[in-house]
C-alpha cells in the first residue's frame, strides 16, 4: 500500500460551460461520486489546494496572457478565441486553483507526506501554451507543477508522461528547448486527431533535442499497441533520462467508448499504463508519481478507468 | 496562384566559366542541389546539378592511378559550361503553380528556373517550394481536427457540409476533395479548428453523409 494524496477542491465545479460542452463540471461530480461509492476516498490522504503564488504561474505563462484571460472573465466573455475554450466569470480563478491542485499534489509528494498523488483538477491544461489557451485548457497545470518542483524543491529532472488521447502540444512547446524536463506523449496520430501535432520526428529543439518523445498511434490502436509502445519507448527513455519525479498528464479519452477520438483502449489498458509508470518510478525515482487529470468525456469509462488508476496508485 | 508568388527571388547562380569545384562549393554552401548558369546580363544559359558534376568526375576516376589531387585539378580546370544541361526546363513569370507542379512531375526535374519575357532569370522554384505550398494548403501543423466525408458526386454537397460545420461556429482551415474509390462518389477532407469534433461528426451523419471511420483503415 502507498499513501496517495487525493487533491480536490469543490470550487472546481464553478468553471461551467455557457453552452453544451463535453468538458463540464459533471465529469468531476461523476468521478467523486464513483470513488466514494467504491470506498476509495477514505483510503486516500485528502489535500485541499490553495491558489498558487504568482511566481509559480509566471514560471510557465506570460503576464499578458494571464491578464487577457482575467479581463475576458471579468468582462463576461463566453469564450477565449474559440468555442472550444469557454469561460465564465469564475474561469480564471478556477484555472489558477486547478494549477494550484497540481502544485499541491507535487508538494505533498516532494515533501514525502505521501508517496503518490492524484489531482482531480479542471479545467485541464496540456493544450495551454505560454501565451495561449486552447482545446478546453487555460493554464498548463502539469507544466506549472514541473516548474514548481524545480524552483521550490530543488528537483533537477522531471519526466512527464502524457497519455491523454490528444497530443499535449502546450506542454511540448513549453519544454521544447529544456533538457531538464522530458516530455513523453502517446496519442492518436495527428493526421486524424486534434491538435494535429506530435509527429514522431518532433523530438525537441536546441538544448532540449532528445528530451521530447512522441508516440503517434494509428486510429483503432488498443491495449496491445499501447503496451508495446510503452515498453519500447518510455522504458528506455526513462532509463537514459533518470528523472527525479514523474508527472502524468492523465487523460482518459483514449478509452474505446470516448466519443472524441478513435483509440480503443479498455480499462486494462489504463491499468497497464498506471502500473507500468509506477514500476518505472519505483526503479528510477523512489516511486514519486503525481497524476494530474486532463481529458476523458464519457462518464462510465471515465469513472471506471479512474477507479482502476487510483487503485493502482494506491498499490492494492 | 502564380509561380512568381512561390519562387525564390534571391537566386544562387554561376557564370559559364565557373569551375566545377566552384559550382560544387556554392551548392554545398547554400545547401542546394543545382545552380542556374547565367551570363553577365542574367540570360539563362543552362543549369548544373550536383549529379552532373559527379557524373563528369566519375569517368576520370576510373582511369588507373587517378588520385584525389588529380580529381580536384580536373574539377578546378573544367568550366561548368562543359557539363551543364543546355535545354533547361523553365517556368515563366506567367505560369501558375499548377503549371510548375506538372512540369516538375512530367520532366522529372528538381527545380525550374523562372525566366522573364527577355529570357533573363527572375527566380527559381523547386520541389521543396511546391511541397511547402501543399503543407500550407493541407493545413498540416495548424491546430485542428480532421474529418473525412464520402459524398455522392453531385452539385451542392460540399456546400451542405460546409453549412453543417458552420452551424457549430467552427472555422474550416483546409478543404480537399478527390475522387473516391467507389464509382459516383467523392471524398472530402476537412480540417476544422476545434477539438470537439464529435457533435460535428454526428450532425454530418444525421445529414445523410458517410464519415470515414479511421479505425477501419487497414494497414499492410
Amino acid at each position: 500500500m502507498r499513501r496517495l494524496a487525493w487533491v480536490y477542491h469543490p470550487d472546481y465545479l464553478l468553471h461551467s460551460p455557457p453552452f453544451e460542452h463535453p468538458e463540464s463540471p459533471e465529469r468531476l461530480v461523476a468521478i467523486t461520486e464513483h470513488l466514494e461509492r467504491a470506498g476509495l476516498i477514505p483510503r486516500m490522504v485528502p489535500v485541499t489546494p490553495d491558489y498558487p503564488e504568482d511566481a509559480d504561474v509566471l514560471s510557465v505563462h506570460d503576464r499578458e496572457y494571464l491578464n487577457k484571460v482575467e479581463d475576458a472573465c471579468r468582462r463576461g466573455d463566453l469564450t477565449l478565441d474559440s468555442e472550444d475554450t469557454y469561460l465564465n466569470r469564475h474561469s480564471y480563478n478556477i484555472a489558477l486553483l486547478s494549477a494550484g491542485g497540481a502544485i499541491a499534489g507535487a508538494k505533498a509528494v516532494a515533501e514525502g507526506t505521501v508517496d503518490r498523488a492524484f489531482c482531480a483538477v479542471r479545467p485541464p491544461g496540456h493544450h495551454a501554451g505560454r501565451g495561449v489557451g486552447m482545446g478546453f485548457c487555460l493554464l498548463n497545470n502539469t507544466a506549472i507543477a514541473a516548474r514548481y518542483l524545480q524552483s521550490r524543491h530543488g528537483v533537477g529532472k522531471v519526466l512527464i508522461v502524457d497519455w491523454d488521447v490528444h497530443h499535449g502540444n502546450g506542454t511540448q512547446n513549453i519544454f521544447l528547448e529544456d533538457p531538464t524536463v522530458f516530455f513523453f506523449s502517446i496519442h492518436e496520430h495527428p493526421t486524424f486527431l486534434y491538435p494535429g501535432t506530435g509527429r514522431r520526428w518532433e523530438t525537441g529543439k536546441g538544448k532540449g533535442e532528445g528530451t521530447t518523445l512522441n508516440a503517434p498511434m494509428a486510429p483503432g490502436a488498443g491495449d496491445a499497441e499501447y503496451r508495446a509502445t510503452f515498453e519500447q519507448m518510455l522504458e528506455p527513455a526513462m532509463e537514459r533520462f533518470r528523472p527525479e519525479i514523474v508527472l502524468i498528464s492523465a487523460g482518459f479519452d483514449a478509452h474505446r467508448d470516448d466519443p472524441l477520438a478513435d483509440i480503443q483502449l479498455t480499462e486494462e489498458g489504463f491499468r497497464f499504463m498506471t502500473r507500468h509508470v509506477n514500476e518505472l518510478a519505483d526503479r528510477f525515482c523512489g516511486g514519486k508519481v503525481v497524476s494530474i487529470l486532463e481529458g476523458g468525456y464519457e462518464t462510465l469509462s471515465l469513472t471506471s478507468c479512474i477507479e482502476i488508476h487510483v487503485r493502482e496508485l494506491l498499490g492494492e | 496562384m502564380f509561380v512568381a508568388r512561390r519562387m525564390k527571388k534571391t537566386i544562387v547562380t554561376v557564370p559559364p566559366s565557373a569551375s566545377l569545384l566552384e559550382a560544387q562549393g556554392r551548392m554545398r554552401g547554400y545547401n542546394i542541389r543545382q545552380v542556374p548558369v547565367v551570363s553577365e546580363d542574367g540570360t539563362l544559359l543552362g543549369i548544373v546539378s550536383d549529379r552532373d558534376i559527379r557524373a563528369a568526375v566519375l569517368p576520370a576516376g576510373l582511369v588507373p592511378g587517378f588520385t584525389a589531387e588529380e580529381a580536384e585539378k580536373f574539377m578546378k580546370s573544367t568550366p561548368v559550361e562543359r557539363v551543364m544541361t543546355r535545354k533547361v526546363i523553365t517556368a515563366t513569370l506567367n505560369d501558375t503553380l499548377e503549371d510548375a507542379i506538372v512540369l516538375l512531375h512530367d520532366f522529372r526535374v528538381n527545380a525550374l528556373p523562372v525566366v522573364d519575357a527577355a529570357g533573363k532569370i527572375a527566380g527559381i522554384i523547386t520541389r521543396t517550394d511546391v511541397l511547402e505550398a501543399f503543407i500550407e494548403a493541407l493545413g498540416v501543423g495548424e491546430v485542428s481536427s480532421r474529418l473525412e466525408v464520402v459524398v455522392p458526386d453531385r452539385p451542392g454537397t460540399l456546400a451542405q457540409l460546409a453549412a453543417i460545420i458552420g452551424s457549430f461556429h467552427v472555422n474550416i482551415t483546409s478543404v480537399l476533395t478527390t475522387r473516391h474509390v467507389e464509382e459516383g462518389k467523392r471524398a472530402n477532407f476537412f480540417r476544422v479548428a476545434t477539438l470537439n469534433i464529435g457533435p460535428i461528426r454526428k450532425a454530418i451523419e444525421e445529414g445523410g453523409f458517410e464519415i470515414l471511420d479511421p479505425t477501419r483503415l487497414t494497414f499492410p
